[in-house]
């Protein structure tokens, strides 16, 4: 009678905890929408600059969300541009090459690593920007570089496992056919095992583009600014989405500046809402589009 | 939607290089030094400052587009740090820069506003006069509920500013005598932020540059006198400070522009329009 | 000429890997460097167990450590039995269709921003909790705790669904063939067999939920006061350091951030260590 008690109650809780997850997650994002859904407008990123003087860097923006979301794009692709190479090349050495001696000291290594909260890892990133000021040259200051840096830093265990995880499950069959023909270990891993793994590996690094574009806590520490513009160089300093939400957020002036940041955090959920959305897409489809090429 | 955007993209333009036009046609003399130059510059700290610095920067930059301004705040402590390090090109402070501080960094100091820090409360809150001593023990967490000062029986929630502000300083000093801020104080850490706060809670009281308070939040009259640009001018209100721009060594380049920019009269019209006293 | 070639970029990779992993250990270094003129004069323990109070000479991180602790069991009270309760469904409980919509939603939420979550929060949770309260600013511990819970819930329901999954199918067959009923299977077999795995999961959530900034930052309040009760504003770790990273570099609150950074480190490192030897445990047994 008990058990029978304890397995009903199990279930009904069960539908309770998803509904009272579900409820809780439409609740803010309907009223997010809700709240912004009128400030999605072209004005709310161009402000009242003409839109194509705006892209060609003709005029800056002033009042709108344009110069955060070209320096989110900068911080995504900085980031990236740094931390793809390492986390692949970390990869394949994970799964092709390492010994099973040093590979527990690896991968608790990278788990640490990932397990690094992120301002953590933005005060590393500012430290080394103070200590690379002090001592090594004097211009070196909080920039988007130094973002980019640390970053790639963040999300770099990410690409590492997913790449490791990908070639580590290829089947046995694809694994071996081609060195029985004869191909080098080199040959193997970029021209087969590789590219039959690219879905995996690829869904991998647009899950680190949405990390990079929504973290906060490291872009604060290391050089983002309310107001800068479009940065006209890697070493200067720049506006980022997550950072404005933040920033109106406490210290709106008024209806019009909170409006924009109602706008801005809508669109910062589409852009990582739709990133991972292609990243499960990509792991699905690539493998059909390969696969009948 | 796309067909009527880019039909209508050339009218758009054609406005806007007429707006260009027309606000460089109305554009002051104070903006002729910027013409032609090129490059950023940088500046953090006091977070009054900002509406001021933001609307020189728009004001700056549409006259030339090739010219970047970032701005930071951060709290007086911050700019003054920063600019000493080298790390911006202009370190704003809302307190006095310490002799200290001075002779360490060789900092050059412009005062280009005179300013005030008020108590503010929530436009609803019937409090609208507070002693200097009650203001003590309210902020020291002595007093904890409205009707310890005559309001409603409800608590008190002390708003503060984070230990890099220059507006809690001045505070300190000079409104609250150097006594304590309550550790239970909820800290935010602009003026922005402060007004904002206080602009939603009903049972709040916090402190703010004279020049941010707008019908948003209510002033409170310390000792009688209620904090306005006229109060704090006249020298009423004691609880008044400068803002001050600080540069390393004597300012160049485009840095010395920004500030000749901010004490050429266009620019003390943009201090006056932000609620801050010119000096000039 | 194969052979030299792959041998070069085999040391390429070799570079890679242990380059990731000695930045692991710099972090740590780097904390510890400039955490060092602190921790050598004796003050760590004066730092660690006493309050938070610059006016008088005092920069102890206590009260922020018994937020970022207090605010993370809070919110896994909340997120663990919300995560299980949905794995439960995903693995098993639901029809089919759900499942497969319940999975995801579920993966879709670990995309959505922390920064986004914080902001609607602080519109709509905000105020109310303030109205339930009657009196305060409406930010607390309590406030941050649920809105925490939701960003660590998809990981962990993620993490739970998968260990559930990797029971073996001659257990999950055998009790379909002993006629059990869906929830005596997940009760009675899966979920002992997967308990580690929970467990694992549980400790991933812990994790992020104390090395969370932006929830905390914009939410709990940042007084940094001892908090009285989770009804209290109160300052974490993580906020600490986004506060104070603004103050000057030579003071003393700025120092006192490398110990809030390396005790961050540490918690979170002992966390990763514990679930690496939970882990290889689980897979000797298997």
């Amino acid at each position: 009678m008990m058990r029978r008690f304890l397995e009903a109650s199990v279930s009904i809780l069960s539908w309770l905890c998803t509904l009272c997850l579900l409820l809780s997650l439409f609740t803010l994002v309907g009223f997010l929408f809700f709240k912004g859904g009128s400030s999605l407008q072209l004005s709310l990123i161009f402000g009242n600059t003409a839109p194509l003087d705006a892209i060609l860097l003709k005029r800056q923006v002033f009042e709108g969300i344009f110069p955060a979301m070209v320096g989110t794009l900068f911080l995504i692709v900085g980031a990236m541009c740094i931390a793809t190479p390492i986390g692949i090349a970390g990869g394949i050495y994970m799964a092709e090459y390492c010994s099973s001696k040093i590979q527990p000291v690896l991968n608790l290594a990278f788990d640490i690593l990932a397990g690094i909260p992120s301002i953590v890892v933005g005060l590393a990133g500012l430290l080394l920007t103070i200590l690379l000021h002090r001592y090594f040259r004097e211009n070196i200051i909080p920039c988007l570089f130094i973002s980019s840096c640390s970053l790639a830093f963040l999300v770099v265990p990410y690409l590492i496992r997913s790449t490791q995880t990908a070639l580590e499950s290829t089947a046995p069959l694809v694994r071996q056919t081609a060195p029985a023909l004869g191909a080098s270990q080199i040959q193997n891993i970029f021209l087969v095992l590789l590219p039959n793994s690219l879905p995996d590996i690829l869904s991998g690094i647009i899950l680190a583009c949405g990390r990079c574009a929504e973290d906060t806590a490291v872009i604060m520490l290391t050089g983002v600014v309310a107001t800068a513009g479009i940065p006209s160089s890697a070493w200067g300093q720049y506006e980022a989405l997550p950072f404005y939400i933040y920033y109106i957020s406490s210290q709106y002036t008024g209806p019009d500046e909170l409006a924009r940041g109602y706008g801005a955090a809508i669109i910062l959920l589409l852009l990582c809402t739709t990133m991972l959305v292609c990243s499960l897409w990509v792991q699905r489809k690539i493998t059909t589009i390969l696969l009948y090429r | 939607m796309k067909k009527i955007f880019f039909s209508l993209l050339p009218s758009i333009t054609m406005v806007c290089y007429f707006l260009t036009f027309v606000s460089g046609a109305f554009a002051s003399d104070d903006l002729a030094p910027f013409s032609g130059q090129k490059g950023t510059l940088r500046i953090a700290g006091g977070t009054a400052h900002i509406p001021v610095m933001k609307e020189a920067a728009r004001q700056i930059i549409n006259y030339n587009p090739d010219i970047q301004i970032s701005i930071a705040g951060g709290g007086s402590g911050l700019g003054i740090k920063q600019v000493g390090e080298g790390l911006i090109d202009i370190g704003n402070a809302g307190r006095q820069a310490t002799a200290e501080e001075i002779h360490k960094f060789d900092l050059n100091v412009l005062k280009w506003a005179v300013d005030g820090v008020g108590v503010i409360v929530h436009p609803e809150n019937t409090i609208q006069a507070l002693t200097s001593e009650q203001l003590q023990y309210i902020f020291s967490g002595k007093f904890t509920n409205w009707k310890d000062v005559g309001g409603p029986d409800q608590r008190i929630n002390v708003y503060t500013r984070d230990e890099a502000s220059g507006t809690r300083k001045v505070f300190w000093k000079k409104a609250l005598a150097q006594g304590d801020i309550s550790l239970k104080a909820s800290v935010v850490v602009s003026n922005g932020a402060m007004k904002t706060a206080i602009a939603v809670d009903p049972f709040g009281i916090g402190y703010v540059s004279v020049g941010h308070i707008d019908a948003s939040v209510a002033p409170v009259a310390l000792d009688g006198v209620t904090p306005t640009l006229q109060t704090v001018q006249s020298g009423e209100y004691t609880v008044a400070r400068g803002l001050y721009s600080l540069t390393k060594g004597e300012p160049g380049g485009l840095a010395k522009l920004f500030l000749d920019f901010i004490v050429s009269p266009t620019g003390q019209q943009i201090v006056a329009d932000k609620g801050f006293i010119p000096v000039k | 000429m194969i052979c030299r070639v792959s041998s070069t970029v085999e040391y390429i990779f070799l570079a890679a890997a242990v380059f990731v992993s000695l930045l692991t250990a710099a972090v740590f270094l780097f904390l510890l460097f400039f955490g060092l003129p602190l921790l050598q004069s004796g003050q760590l323990t004066e730092l660690l167990f006493s309050s938070w109070s610059p006016g008088k000479g005092v920069y102890g991180l206590y009260p922020m450590l018994v937020t970022s602790t207090l605010l993370a069991v809070l919110s896994m009270l909340i997120s663990f039995p919300i995560s299980l309760g949905t794995s439960f469904l995903i693995t098993s409980l639901a029809p089919l269709k759900i499942r497969q919509i319940l999975m995801g939603a579920v993966r879709v939420m670990t995309g959505i921003p922390t920064v986004v979550y914080s902001f609607a929060a602080l519109f709509l949770l905000v105020p109310i909790m303030r109205n339930i309260f009657g009196h305060g600013t409406g930010m607390s511990i309590l406030t941050a705790s649920p809105v925490l819970a939701l960003v660590t819930a998809p990981t962990m329901i993620l993490f739970f669904v998968s260990s559930l999954n990797k029971v073996p199918a001659s257990y999950t067959l055998a009790a379909d063939a002993l006629g059990g009923s869906q929830v005596q299977k997940l009760l009675y077999v899966m979920v002992p067999q997967a308990w580690p795995g929970i467990l694992n999961g549980t400790l991933l959530g812990f994790g992020r939920a104390i090395g969370d900034t932006m929830v905390s930052l914009m939410l709990a309040g940042n007084s940094p006061a001892y908090p009285d009760s989770i009804t209290d504003p109160a300052r974490t770790l993580t906020a600490h350091i986004a506060l104070t990273m603004a103050y000057d570099f030579d003071s003393m609150e700025f120092k006192s951030i490398f110990v809030c950074g390396l005790s961050l480190y540490l918690i979170t490192a002992i966390l990763m260590l514990l679930f690496r030897l939970m882990t290889s445990h689980v897979s000797k047994n298997l």
